[in-house]
């Protein structure tokens, strides 16, 4: 069977733009979880979230693509540069990075890097519901307001006087395709020139495992040598913080300490971090990986996916078994067994009764075996970007796996369950590695990474 | 070797009614279900019709269960009720199944948003000649005014939320928003999931309902929608020179996949089986399809691949066929370009014609349509064909339902970003 690693990762989060950035972050164990300051968010309890630093998207794109950075949502943004840091990091010539035949493709050709068949590259990029920009919505909204702040729907259809624009009028008319989730994955088939098999998951916090699972699959099966995939979202947003403080999942008593307030299995934990960021891969069939001298970070050894099936849409299985389910799976994929797992990454949202979930997921899937490995909740000191967690959880096992080191844990001095929680930096042999994540929603994505020989 | 998978159950909920016999006695007849839009007062609206779903109600759909799904969108009840269809089709109301066996792979796209009290809310907190919103005064009024449930009951999983919890299914969930193609694509990667071993039973299709204020605007601003409205029922016109754009549609459509291995084991009755599957990216622009349908030309043919099969072997294409000016005469170029010599022998035809355009449902109801063709040897029409295009010069069964021995389909589904799929469907045979 063909057997796909991780030849690239891009990482865009709150840590800062790029790879580097991200795991510096993690070594670091430090928290980048900020007071929200992106808009006023007074009206609400919690106020504190994890924003990925200001950057320019034109700055990643190629020139002739720079007006096209005008109709995207943030959310696409943010896979955008994922996406260029990703395929930069595999060293590939694409559409993006060089155009063809120009004196830039040929010097990278004279440094070794590749250029792939567009034909044979995939894309698959899992995504969020990504809300509308509200000024520009209710600025078009207010031409036909009625006296009693309601809008004008017939004024909004047609103006009364026919030289006049109409409500929608004053909205730009590509303003649709600015918030469709499949244009993260277009955005970057169309810079990167990627004409293979291209999906876009919509599975909340699981979608990036799932993309990637989905992404791999299409490669073991001879669909294609390479894929771009990971998942990004952005709920630092009005409509964000408005449903996941309706949802009383967030944590609204760390406003005065915002670093701590994401406390994933501590004793303390008080509630989720709104945040954003995500990342892209670039996946490749091993040969094709081995045969252009590319950097092996890990390789996809595994994957399980499950439902929790729960009574709710927005409770978490509270006997962790689906999950776990998900988890047995991706080892039997895999062909290994729990002690073989060095490190695991798992969801940790610090929503006490989800953390408690996870306990019992793991304690399923690991028996006695659990309190042998290292556990790295990686969101910590980052928040819950949504359709993006699991690809940043993904970046930290794949990173570690590649420099044989486990970053050290943030905000969980106080294990619940006396779980193994990695507290300090550590380096050792690492051999696999388990992504879990589980969404809201009741979607679950396990991976396996392997070290890579 | 990968295990071949069959369909077992199919159900639908569609502008055209809630059931499959009805429905597909309706197509026969070339009827439509397009008509003034009443879902909101689109009076003024560059387009005031659209294809609604009429007289769904949820708590008959689905009996027993309703209090867990009340406050579902409007897509996840259409696919709660297409699934129980499917469900009760296929004979699985009182199998023992391994829940673990048993996953959900939907193409679900918008249940609506809380249009009231969302523009209320952001007026409100709009000072005239304001340049951004005021998000304290915002959030004040949209944290009294807005519902938990329906707010987030409009997160694109949601509609798998509910099938999993309806039918118990732990299996893989996954739920892909690749716009207008999704469906098909949502059909085609869980059959590659069965084929892989990683579930014996999909519950697979679409849903999908942007017949709201904002949903209407988005598309009549990128003018890709009809604006037809003297004559709403004619107002798709797929192939025909006076086309001028799709009509907004909304429903679902759910099928039962199956490993054939698990259909045999327990008797099931077998509808069709999935032969082939293929997907591709334009990689071109956000807005246009390539002009020489590169993508959806390897769509067709990685599909026909996938299948082991011929152009010879096509029986019948299901178009895409929106009734845009782009749309029809790329897909037609793309079919001439795979087909060859032979693409005008080939009956080629769009119910989206009389159904307008579920978006990211439309390519599980025409896959349901592939299936019924084979069944009962009609291919439903192209209704609205009046004038010959000389760019789309194929045969599109005009307004007529033609009765012809189909043994293959095919299904295209096309989506806003380049995206392209197709499935062919074939009568199932040992």
């Amino acid at each position: 069977m063909r057997r796909v690693v991780i030849t690239g990762v891009g990482a865009v989060s709150p840590h800062g733009i790029g790879t580097a950035p991200f795991w510096n972050g993690l070594l670091e164990g430090k928290s980048s979880i900020t007071a929200l300051t992106r808009f006023d968010p007074s009206a609400f309890e919690s106020r504190v979230a994890g924003v990925v630093p200001e950057f320019k998207t034109t700055d990643f794109v190629p020139k002739s693509y720079r007006k096209s950075t005008k109709i995207m949502a943030h959310d696409i943004e943010l896979a955008v540069v994922a996406a260029d840091f990703a395929v930069r990091d595999a060293r590939l010539i694409t559409k993006g990075i060089a155009d063809p035949e120009s004196p830039l493709e040929a010097q990278l050709l004279a440094q070794g890097w590749s250029k792939p068949d567009p034909a044979r590259v995939g894309c698959n990029i899992g995504a969020g519901l990504i809300s509308a920009n509200l000024d520009e919505l209710t600025a078009a909204v207010a031409e036909v307001r009625n006296p009693d702040n309601t809008m004008n729907l017939a004024r909004w259809g047609r103006s009364e006087d026919p030289t006049k624009p109409s409500g929608m009028d004053h909205l730009t008319p590509l303003w649709l395709l600015k918030y469709l989730p499949n244009m993260l994955s277009c955005h970057v088939s169309i810079i990167h020139d990627t004409q293979g098999p291209s999906n876009t998951i919509t599975c909340a916090q699981a979608s990036a495992g799932l993309a990637i699972a989905e992404a791999a699959r299409t490669i073991q099966r001879n669909q294609a040598d390479l894929a771009l995939a990971g998942g990004c979202e952005s709920k630092v947003h009005p409509m964000g913080l408005m449903r996941w403080s309706l949802l009383g999942r967030l944590n609204g008593k760390s406003n005065d300490n915002p670093g701590a307030a994401c406390r994933p299995y501590d004793r303390d934990a008080a509630g989720a971090v709104l945040a954003e960021g995500g990342a892209v891969f670039v996946l490749e069939e091993l040969e094709h990986a081995r045969k252009r001298g590319a950097t092996i970070y890990a390789e996809l050894a595994g994957f399980g996916s499950t439902a929790s099936a729960s009574r709710s849409p927005i409770d978490p299985d509270p006997s962790g078994e689906a999950p776990a389910m998900a988890i047995k799976k991706a080892f039997r994929d895999a062909g290994i067994s729990p002690d073989h797992v060095d490190l695991i990454c798992s969801s940790g949202y610090a929503v006490p009764d989800w953390d408690r979930s996870d306990v019992n997921t793991l304690r399923i899937a690991f028996g006695q075996t659990l309190a042998k490995t290292a556990l790295l909740p990686a969101r910590a000191g980052i928040g819950d970007c949504g359709a993006g967690s699991q690809a940043l959880d993904i970046a930290a096992a794949a990173l570690a796996m590649h420099q044989q080191t486990i970053p050290p844990a943030v905000n969980c001095p106080h294990p619940v369950a006396n779980l193994p929680i990695n507290q300090q930096k550590k380096t050792g042999s690492l051999q696999h590695a388990l992504v879990i994540s589980v969404a809201l929603g009741g979607q679950n994505s396990a991976i396996v990474l392997r070290r890579a020989t | 070797m990968r295990k071949r998978v069959v369909i077992t159950g199919m159900g639908w909920v569609t502008p055209l009614g809630l059931d499959i016999e009805t429905v597909w006695r309706r197509l026969i007849a070339g009827e439509s279900g397009i008509a003034p839009t009443t879902i909101f007062d689109a009076r003024t609206f560059p387009t005031s019709f659209s294809a609604e779903v009429k007289g769904f109600d949820l708590r008959q759909a689905v009996g027993s269960t309703y209090e867990l799904h009340r406050d579902a969108g409007r897509n996840t009840q259409f696919a709660l009720g297409a699934a129980h269809q499917a469900w009760k089709m296929a004979g699985l109301e009182d199998a023992k199944l391994d829940p673990y066996s048993v996953g959900t792979y939907m193409g679900a796209g918008d249940g609506g948003l809380d249009f009231e009290n969302f523009t209320r809310a952001t007026l409100a907190a709009w000072a005239p000649g304001a340049h951004a919103l005021d998000t304290v005064a915002w959030g004040k009024i949209a944290l009294e005014k807005m519902h938990t449930m329906t707010e987030i009951e409009q997160e694109p999983s949601m509609t798998i939320a509910h099938l999993t919890m309806e039918f118990n299914a732990r299996g893989p969930s996954l739920n892909c928003l690749t716009a207008c193609a999704a469906s098909t694509q949502a059909i085609g990667e869980a059959t590659e999931i069965i084929r892989h071993g990683d579930a014996d039973i999909m519950i697979s299709g679409g849903a999908h309902s942007m017949i709201h204020p904002f949903g209407v605007t988005g598309f009549n601003r990128l003018t890709a929608l009809s604006t037809l409205n003297d004559n709403p029922r004619q107002a798709c016109r797929p192939f025909d020179a006076n086309r001028g754009g799709f009509v907004l549609g909304e429903g679902a459509g759910v099928v039962i996949l199956e490993s054939l291995e698990h259909a045999q084991k327990r008797g099931a009755t077998i509808l069709a089986e999935i032969a082939g599957y293929g997907s591709s990216a334009d990689a071109y622009r956000v807005t246009d399809q390539h002009p020489d349908g590169r993508g959806a030309v390897v769509a067709i043919t990685e599909a026909l691949k996938d299948a082991n099969l011929t152009i010879r072997d096509i029986h019948y294409i299901n178009a895409h066929g929106t009734g845009t000016k782009e749309n029809d005469s790329t897909e037609t170029y793309a079919i001439k370009q795979v087909f060859g010599d032979i693409a005008k022998n080939v009956p080629i035809s769009s119910i989206k014609s009389m159904m307008g355009h579920l978006i990211a449902a439309a390519g599980s109801v025409e896959l349901i349509t592939c299936i019924l063709a084979i069944r009962d040897g009609m291919i439903p029409p192209t209704a609205n064909y009046a004038t010959p295009d000389p760019e789309c010069d194929l045969d599109y069964v005009p307004n007529k339902a033609r009765a012809a021995k189909v043994d293959i389909a095919m299904s295209n589904s096309f989506g806003f970003g380049g995206q392209n799929d197709t499935l062919i469907v074939k009568r199932f045979a040992e």
